[in-house]
């Protein structure tokens, strides 16, 4: 968005409530890592600033800090989740769009078609793969949705296991393919081309062949002296003029609180921060918080139900090429037996460093002892992992709301979430983990395990949902512009607005979405 | 009544240093706790053609992480270790760093069988912060030397590159 606004000749303030990050202070700690922050997060927030209320399993509440799971944390630094991401690149197929019609909403869920095309966003997908950098190979997947241009960059080439997978995909007729990932394979833009370390998803890529927002759209937006970034500013409250308009954004920096005048606000927060800046934003005319006079800011929160099996092979696999995930195939994102709705794409895994593979071994090994420790000796180099982001059914009582009586480090009003994922999805996660079985034993796994999801409230790092995208101001909270219904100046453009979040990684529609917004905002800018 | 001691200042300052425990000093448990964790961490990762737990100097990354990240686990140990070391005098009569290996293993599988309630949650709580400290980066305080990446054969992969 500030790339396209300051190219498009207006004065942007970026307000980032974290800071630059380096390579250098972080490097390849697995326990600091995005995904196991066991020791805290790398890429902030910290456990000394921020504090949530999380729903545990009897339903009470309970304190979480922004390190542990149920926090459902997106990094707060500059590039956000981008900096630190596993980087596929992925473009939603035109159901994921239409997904009411073409199934109808199961009950218990809120499941809608968005007010969007899959051809509406093409050409933002096309700018976003050119813009942010995507190494692909057009045409390799027949299930993907038109597209009018080839990736720019050739694919990662195949490792180990994604040539086994993929000889295996094809003899049980799987069309498998190499991931699009927003990683350079060649150099791209000036900076280089991946060099296959082993540390990909959750650290910040010591050469910058990773490409996220850091490296790419917002040194651009600065380059054009036209976009201001402020790191370690935290919104606390967007103030509105009298009527919809906003005037101007409040926000801490060390300490002190500023009010940052302004013509629109775009709120980019992730799918938990968002509405609460919205909730912290309520007006007389909105006491509810902004947008939210219908009680749907905050709802529908969704993430991925990842689901998926892991194999033991006779042979080492593991050659230590990062990212590992390389092969995927869309097989099973749509047009599932037995009334399944959606579905997911599969891949093969990330490799799972030390600690993670440790405790996540199959169930009938026990947990500790020798015999853990042998298991993990035999047979670290030789499990595979494929597992798939099981699209999900929105759930209205997923939701984050203001938690009563709980603030920040700076006085803000904490979030508190709740709910639980609709049952539709634990039965396809069941599916899409049979066929992931299916594919390993295809490729020579002669133990193999599944892995399904459970039935708590779905966030993570694939969060969405909570702001959602539609015509009717009744159900939805923006319109297909992203703009807030009822609002003159804000708008929302993160993963909120989905309105629901495909079986793919959400990073490449969130940020064809951005385009797509900036190109509407541009217009109304102009013209007013 | 406790008896009241009197020390004399360098006494103080001796008694006030952070104790010492075997391969270095300690700034989160007692040496008695510190033989006790280290016990319970080779039953986690215990040693055999490759170095366990202790060799892997898992007590340290454990002892410092508490005093840093983990500091909220803090008072886990403290009454975790205190409980499961009632507990153990309690069913064996004697001090669980004092049970030979195998007894040591039945003690915990006791715990696991339900039959010491309060101490589960303490002893997963191990379990996870041993494996942080055998197979997480040596750099937080474990994994001396680099063992268990030696022991899965991925030294050079994880260490290949700027560390």
């Amino acid at each position: 968005m500030a790339e396209q606004l300051a190219l498009g000749g207006f004065g942007v303030v970026l307000l980032e409530r974290g800071r630059w990050q380096k390579f250098s202070e972080t490097r390849h700690d697995e326990l600091r890592s995005q995904r196991t922050t066991v020791l805290g997060n790398a890429f902030g927030p910290d456990d000394q600033h921020d504090v949530r209320l999380a729903q545990m399993a009897d339903g009470s509440f309970q304190k979480v800090l922004p390190s542990e799971g149920a926090y459902n944390n997106i990094a707060a630094c500059v590039g956000g989740g981008t900096f630190s991401y596993g980087a596929m690149a992925w473009r939603y197929m035109e159901r994921d769009f239409r997904m009411r019609s073409v199934y109808g909403a199961p009950e218990g869920s809120t499941l809608e078609d968005w007010p969007i095309s899959y051809q509406d966003l093409e050409p933002f997908y096309t700018k976003a793969e050119w813009g942010i950098g995507v190494s692909g190979k057009a045409g390799a997947n027949p299930f993907e949705s038109p597209r009018q241009k080839p990736y720019p960059m050739p694919p990662l080439p195949f490792n180990r296991e994604a040539s086994v997978l993929a000889a295996a995909a094809k003899r049980i007729g799987l069309h498998a393919f190499p991931i699009p990932m927003a990683i350079n394979s060649v150099p791209y833009q000036g900076r280089p081309a991946c060099i296959g370390c082993p540390h990909c998803v959750g650290f910040a890529c010591e050469v910058n062949a990773k490409n996220s927002t850091a490296v790419t759209t917002i040194p651009r937006a600065i380059a054009t002296k036209l976009c201001e970034l402020r790191t370690g500013c935290v919104a606390s409250r967007i103030s509105m003029q009298a009527g919809n308009k906003a005037a101007a954004v409040e926000y801490f920096q060390d300490g002190k609180l500023y009010e940052q005048p302004c013509r629109a606000v775009v709120v980019s927060c992730s799918a938990t921060e968002s509405p609460r800046l919205l909730f912290n934003s309520a007006t007389n005319l909105f006491p509810q918080g902004l947008g939210n006079n219908n009680g749907w800011v905050g709802r529908n929160l969704q993430g991925h139900a990842y689901s998926g099996a892991s194999g033991i092979f006779e042979k080492d696999l593991f050659d230590g090429l990062g990212p590992a995930a390389r092969v995927a195939c869309c097989d099973f994102n749509h047009g599932l037996p037995n009334g399944l709705k959606g579905g997911a794409m599969l891949a093969n895994e990330f490799i799972c460093l030390p600690y993670l593979y440790a405790r996540s071994v199959p169930p009938q090994v026990p947990r500790w002892g020798i015999q853990h420790k042998r298991f993990v000796r035999e047979n670290y180099k030789r499990t595979v992992g494929v597992k798939g982001p099981v699209q999900e059914m929105p759930v209205f009582e997923c939701r984050v709301e203001l938690a009563p009586d709980l603030k920040d480090n700076w006085g803000i009003p904490s979030l508190r979430i709740s709910g639980h994922r609709h049952p539709h999805d634990v039965e396809v996660g069941k599916f899409i983990a049979a066929k992931a079985e299916e594919w390993l034993k295809e490729a020579g796994a002669v133990t193999t395990w599944k892995s399904l999801p459970g039935r708590g409230v779905s966030g993570g790092q694939h969060q969405a949902g909570t702001c959602r995208m539609g015509s009717d101001p009744k159900t939805s909270v923006v319109d297909r512009n992203c703009r807030i219904h009822d609002l003159d100046n804000v708008y929302v453009v993160d993963g909120s607005v989905h309105v629901n979040n495909g079986g793919f990684n959400p990073s490449l529609t969130i940020q064809a979405i951005a385009y797509w917004a900036s190109a509407h905002m541009l217009k109304e800018l102009r013209g007013a | 009544m406790g008896k009241l001691v009197v020390v004399n200042r360098r006494e103080f300052l001796i008694a006030a240093a952070l104790p010492l425990y075997a391969a270095g000093p300690l700034q989160t448990f007692s040496g008695e706790e510190a033989r006790l964790v280290e016990a319970l961490c080779d039953q986690v990762i215990p040693a055999d053609d490759s170095p366990g737990a202790k060799q892997a100097g898992v007590l340290y990354y454990i002892d410092r992480q508490l005093a840093g990240p983990l500091q909220r686990f803090e008072p886990a140990y403290h009454g975790g270790l205190s409980n499961l070391r009632r507990e153990c005098q309690d069913r064996t009569g004697r001090d669980f760093a004092d049970l030979p290996f195998l007894e040591q293993t039945k003690f915990l599988e006791g715990i696991e069988a339900g039959r010491a309630e309060k101490l589960i949650s303490f002893w997963r709580l191990v379990i996870d912060h041993t494996m942080q400290g055998f197979y997480g980066s040596p750099a937080n305080g474990g994994n001396r030397d680099a063992a268990s990446w030696d022991m899965l054969g991925i030294r050079d992969v994880m260490g290949g590159h700027s560390h």
